[in-house]
This record gives structure tokens, sequence and C-alpha cells, in this order.
């Protein structure tokens, strides 16, 4: 008796939200809002956070139970045909990434609601898009799990994701067994180096990045009349950190250029006094630091307080986001670092992010915007939302409109491996709390200064 | 015989349930998880709950397991049933290595040994490139799916094997619990000096658990490997992600008991799931803070484990 009144009160609460996003049009473009409005009309449950986590304890238990039960009907009845296009977004928005996360997410939100303010997706009737937004966390197992729900439950067109490699290559092993597409500006090499044929990665590779960081450095110095022949390298031992260190010392190689020092620490380090006694010591003439937040404001100002003053360039990761500027003060101005973007190429299209969120639009908000960009287009190539159709359509096609503007190629173009190869790196450098592209020369939009 | 019956009716409804359920589905992928994560607290339990030693390293062993059938299988496209076999016995090497020196030591010593010891394995795997892949991580490559090969597109017979590791640990647990080994156990576990002048070798007896843990919890390790298809260093050496939790599981579930894992992961895993998607977009790390209050709220309520609900008299048996 109780078996057969479950699983349909838990289907009615699945489709309710459904309704309000074919209802609500433009305004429910995410998960919260509507779930927010479910709230409101089972019976209007005050607005104080605390009650609500109460609320929820019960709730959440209750909902577990039931849908573990009713799953299998409940899926079958979320495909309701609703005017509107799942799009999964997956991110890191609790943990140590968090910040990059939720940079990505505000990216494509911005994107998501443009698109929808001008009328959706044309060649489908002006289908909304709809951002299934969740949390991997910082583990690869979660952002694994979170990719199969939103796969399965939320029947997403495609996912958008998820900043850290590791993250990144967890989802991907799902998304190619479910042939969903994945589009990511993760760097890692693995990304699209697997043979898969369901990702799609808008930037280039760490590798190149990182042989880029170290070419338009020497290049740079060049142009200043200065030179080059000794570096110390310091790398954070990640994913990210390891493939760009790669990168630096084949350019090294190539470029014949000494590298006395060459060092990985652990993420998260406490202090940088050791690493930066190593470097005074090295001689080397520029140091290629590349990490995340906490370790590059570390780094560099331990750097200037022991008045190093030889020109340091960053990995982007930490070197290229407002709150470095905010952590360092003067001690950020000249800091060169190689970046996949920056928004001072598109301000039209750029400024429109600072204007809704407050700050400059960062490196990653942009490439997720890109690729958010990147995957509308194809459907409306394809005209379908069918996933295998939007890969199809990824694989064939030049996206050369909208926000693939503001990528330094300016079009984006995928390989069979899924890698897109118009993306070129570009060198930027902090001048009075803004990030200026100084590098390659034709798209400078300032001279760099070879100096700390 | 009333509680083979009950026993039976479990097994025949948990062997139903991966039936019911989407097999593309994400529900699946929970199950496989919580089965898992079920037989992992259950062989941690054998350290844990029967010695009383309370182990923060069990990772260590995981991570060896994981690691070494992946490499097996990339390397020299050994089948993961095989690597696994491989991975219990190195798991067994390193449980004996790690416990002639720490079993003579009790309580937060030995937690914190072990725990240094998951460490240990955890920076070698990220500074032995060559070997695993370093920080970037292995992934296990996608073969075409046949059950020799350990390979299949969709996450039923995963789930299926889970459930298969999981009565068999859960076997292993038991028979120990009820032989003289059990005994010598628990007499270690009341009073441990005791247990010496009544003539039991303590650690000898304490070193064989801990073999039999380690070498259970690596090959546990390859399911793992292969149901989330990639892990770094971070993941399966995770203190947090590993370690802590089988043990919080157990702890959650009844330690000691034969059932308490079982309770305490299918709670835990689905918990932290259904937090996350209710939650997860609403604000960073709010799902992680109402599961904390949760967790808790449930060992404020059964001190001594789900296991009491149950059984009121939290006696330690099935």
């Amino acid at each position: 008796m109780a078996g057969a009144a479950t699983p349909g009160s838990a289907a009615s609460q699945q489709k309710t939200p459904a309704k309000c996003r074919a209802r609500c049009g433009t305004h429910s473009h995410n998960r919260v809002r509507n779930t927010e409005g479910r709230r409101k009309r089972e019976g209007g449950m005050s607005k104080n956070v605390q009650s609500q986590v109460k609320g929820l304890n019960r709730r959440t238990l209750f909902a577990g139970t039931v849908s573990l039960l009713a799953m299998p009907s409940v899926l079958h009845s979320a495909h309701a045909a609703t005017p509107v296009i799942n799009v999964g977004v997956i991110m890191p928005l609790s943990g140590a990434n968090a910040q990059f996360g939720i940079n990505s997410r505000n990216g494509i939100e911005l994107v998501a609601d443009e698109i929808n303010a001008a009328g959706g997706i044309k060649e489908l009737g002006g289908a909304k898009i709809n951002l299934i937004v969740a949390d991997s966390t910082s583990t690869p197992t979660t952002a694994g799990t979170v990719a199969q729900r939103l796969i399965t439950q939320n029947d997403v067109v495609a996912i958008l994701g998820a900043f850290a490699s590791s993250l990144t290559i967890a989802i991907s092993e799902v998304t190619e067994r479910q042939d969903v597409p994945l589009l990511t500006m993760s760097f890692a090499d693995q990304i699209t180096g697997r043979g898969y044929k369901n990702i799609f990665q808008v930037v280039a590779k760490a590798s190149v990045i990182g042989k880029a960081q170290l070419d338009y450095t020497a290049a740079i110095a060049q142009a200043a009349g200065a030179k080059i022949d000794k570096i110390a390298i310091m790398y954070e031992d990640t994913a990210y950190g390891t493939a760009q260190a790669g990168g630096l010392r084949a350019g090294a190689k190539a470029a014949n250029i000494e590298i006395v020092m060459d060092d990985a620490y652990p993420l998260g380090i406490t202090d940088a006094t050791p690493l930066i006694n190593k470097l005074r010591t090295s001689g080397a003439q520029a140091v290629f630091p590349v990490s995340y937040l906490n370790d590059s404001l570390l780094i560099i100002r331990t750097m200037r307080q022991q008045r190093i003053t030889i020109p340091a360039v960053g990995g982007a990761a930490g070197y290229v986001i407002p709150d470095f500027e905010k952590g360092l003060g003067e001690f950020a101005e000249n800091v060169l670092s190689i970046a996949p973007a920056n928004y001072d190429l598109a301000p039209g299209l750029t400024e429109r992010f600072r204007k809704r969120f407050g700050y400059f639009m960062v490196h990653e908000a942009l490439e997720h915007a890109v690729c958010l960009e990147v995957l509308v287009q194809a459907i409306e190539k394809a005209k379908s939302a069918k996933a295998q159709d939007v890969v199809a359509t990824l694989h064939g096609a030049k996206f050369t409109h909208g926000w693939t503007r503001a990528m330094p190629g300016g079009t984006v173009e995928f390989d069979q491996t899924g890698l897109n190869t118009l993306s070129v790196p570009l060198m930027v450098q902090w001048r009075n709390k803004e990030l200026v592209t100084v590098w390659p020369k034709d798209i400078a939009k300032s001279e760099a200064k070879w100096q700390s | 015989m009333k509680r083979w019956i009950v026993i039976a009716i479990v097994i025949a409804i948990s062997s139903l349930l991966p039936l019911a359920l989407d097999a593309r589905g994400y529900w699946i992928r929970v199950l496989a998880l919580t089965l898992l994560f079920a037989a992992m607290a259950q062989a941690w339990n054998i350290v844990g709950g029967l010695a009383n030693q309370l182990s923060l390293g069990h990772a260590a062993f995981f991570g060896i397991g994981a690691y070494t059938s992946t490499i097996l299988l990339v390397k020299f496209g050994i089948t993961p049933w095989l690597g696994m076999l491989a991975g219990g016995a190195l798991g067994a090497l390193a449980a004996l290595a790690i416990a002639i020196p720490t079993m003579p030591l009790r309580g937060h010593y030995f937690a914190l040994a072990t725990l240094a010891f998951s460490e240990v394995m955890r920076v070698i795997a990220n500074v032995w490139t060559s070997l695993t892949g370093g920080p970037g991580g292995l992934s296990v490559p996608f073969l075409p799916p046949s059950l020799s090969a350990y390979s299949f597109k969709l996450l039923r017979p995963h789930a299926y094997i889970a459930l298969i590791a999981l009565i068999v640990v859960t076997l292993i647990f038991e028979i120990i619990r009820r032989s003289a080994m059990g005994y010598r156990l628990r007499a270690i576990k009341e009073d441990s000096a005791a247990a010496e002048v009544i003539g039991i070798n303590t650690t000898k007896v304490k070193m064989q658990a801990a073999v039999l843990s380690g070498a259970l919890m690596a090959m546990l390790g390859t399911l793992y490997a292969q149901i989330a298809v990639f892990f770094d260093p971070d993941t399966v050496f995770g203190v947090a992600s590993i370690s802590i939790r089988v043990a919080l599981i157990t702890i959650i579930g009844g330690v000691g008991t034969a059932i308490g894992p079982i309770l305490g992961a299918f709670f835990i895993i689905p918990l932290e799931e259904v937090m996350n998607e209710l939650l997860s977009s609403r604000a960073a790390g709010l799902s992680q803070l109402v599961f904390g209050i949760i967790l808790i709220a449930v060992i404020l309520w059964r001190p001594r484990g789900f296991v009491t609900v149950i059984k009121p008299t939290g006696r330690a048996s099935l």
C-alpha cells in the first residue's frame, strides 16, 4: 500500500519544477530559483535560513528514501516536452578552487541570460537555456557522480566544466561512456590526448601554454634589450602545475636557456621562504611560478619583501584574478602572466560581465562563456538538441560570432581530438589593478615592461 | 533459524535493487558506491571494530589496490581480476610492513602512525610519475565490454560485483568474529594486559587482523578503480575521502558489528548525494555544512551507532 503511494508523490514533486520552468520562461534559468518557487508554493516557508536548514533535514531524508525507491518511474516522467534545453554546469563551488568555480559559473550565467533574453535558440522555436548547476567539490569521484546525475536525471544536452583538470577528466570518463559532449577550458594535455570523441577543449593545452610562457618571455626580454639565459621554475604538484612545468622545460631546452632551479611543492604551502631563499642564490634572471591563488600570493609577496627584483612570469590560474591584486597591492604591479585569453581584447563583450558582477571578466569566466556560446551555435546549426547531433556539428564546424570573438584567435574550430586549434596563449601584465595584454605583438594593447 | 531467514530476505532484496534502478542512471552509481563503501567499512571493521585499533590510514591499502590493478592493466594488459589478486597481495604486504612497528602502539598513537603511512603513500604516488602518472592521475582504458576484462558500459554489473564483495567481506568478518581469533581480539579489546596474562599473543593476533583487513581493502580498491575509471593520488590516498570516511561509516553504523558498516554506508553515501543535489547550487559549502550538522545530530542521538536502533542493548552481534 505504502509502496503504491510513494512513487506518485515523488513524481509530482519532480514535475513541479518542470512546470515552473515552462511558465516562468526567461526568469527561471537556473535550478536555484526553480526550487525556491517550489518551496513557496508548498506552504510559504519562512525566508529565515535557520528554518530552511531545519526543514531541509527532514525533507531531504524523506526525499532521498522516496526517490531511491521511485527513481525508475520519475525518470520517464521528467522528460516532459517543455521548450527548455537543459545544460549541465559542473564546477568546484566549494573547497580550494571555489573562487574559480564561481567565476566560471558567473560567465556561463551571463551568456545564458543574454541568449534567453534575445529570444532563446531560434532554430528550436525559441527554446530557453536552462542551466543545471552542480557542485563537484574538489574530489574527482564526486564530479563523476554529479555528471552521471545531470545526464540521466536532467537529460542535459551537454556539460560545461569543471575548471580543475582532474575534475574535468573524471567527468569526461562519464560523458564519453554516455555519449554526451563535454566542453571545457581545463588545460591538461590528457583531456584531448586520450582519443575521446565527446570532449571539446576551447583553450590551448598546458604544454603549449607552458612553452609559450617561456617563448613570449624571451621575446619580451629581447625587445627590451635584455637577454635571459638562466631561469627558475617553481610549480605546485598538481596535474596543471606539472603539465605546464613540462612545457616550460621544453621551451627552455629549445631556446638554449639554462634552468637553474626546478622545484615542485605541494598545493597549499604555508611558507614560501625556503623556495625564495633558493631562488635568491640561484642566479636566475626571471622566475616562472605556476600555482593557484594562495601560493601565488605567498611566492610574490616573499620575493618582493626580500627585494628580489627579477621579473616574475606567472602561469595563469592564481596570477590573473582580481584577488591576486587585492592580496598583493603594489607588489602585483608589472607581474607578468601567461593566459589563454584576456578581457581587454573584446571590451564590448566583457564589460557586460563587469557591469553585472563588479569585477573584470577573468579568463575562466570568459572561456566558459565561449563554451556555452559554441554549444548554442552548434545546436542552432544542427537544428537539434540531441547530444550526438551536437557532437557531430561541434567536430565539423567553424564558430565565428558572438562570444567566440573574445578568444585570441577570434574563432573556435575543433580538430578530431576536440582541441580548439585556433587558440593561442597570450601574455598579460598587471597595470594599475587591471590586466593588459602585452604579447604577441600583433594583438597587444600595450608594450610590455621588462622590470619588476 | 529465524535470523537466517532475515538475512536471506535482505540479500534477496538487495540483489533485486539494481534491477529496479535505471541501468544508465545516477542512482545505480550511487548504489554501487554505497555497496562498495559498505564493504570497505566492513574491511576496516576487522581492525577497527574487532581489534579496537582505530586506523586512519586505510586509504594506503585502498590506493595500493587501485594503482596495482590499473597499472597492470594499462602497462601489461592484465585483466583487473588478476590485478585485484596482485593488489590484495601487495596490500597484505604493506599492512604487515606497517603493522610490525605500529601494532604495539595504542589509541591515538596508532591512529597517527597509520595516518602518516597513507600520506607517505600519497606523496610517493605523486612523485613517481613514470609509474603512477603522478598528479595527473590514471585513467582506466575504455575496453569493449566483457566480464573477463571487467569492463561494462553500464553500471549494473558493477553494482552486483560490489554487492558480492560486500557479502564476502561481511562473511569473513562474521567468521572471524565467531572464531577463536574473534574471542582473542575481543579479549584484547576489553583489556589488553589481561589478555596477555591469559596467554594471548596480542601483537600477533592484531597483526593477523591488520593483514587481512589491508588485503581486503586493497582488493576493493580495484573495484573502485573500475567504477570511477579515473583517479589521482589525492582521491585514493585521501585522508578525508577514504580513511576517515570508512571509519565514520562504521562508527555511525555501529563499530564491531556486522550490520553496522552496512547501515552506516546506506545512511552516509546517499545522504551526501541528496545534500549535494539539493543544496550545492544554492551557496558554496552549504551541502557540506548541513551534512556535518546531520552527522553531529545522529552521533548525539545514537552515540553507539544505528545498530542500537535494531538491538537496543547494543550487544556486539548481528
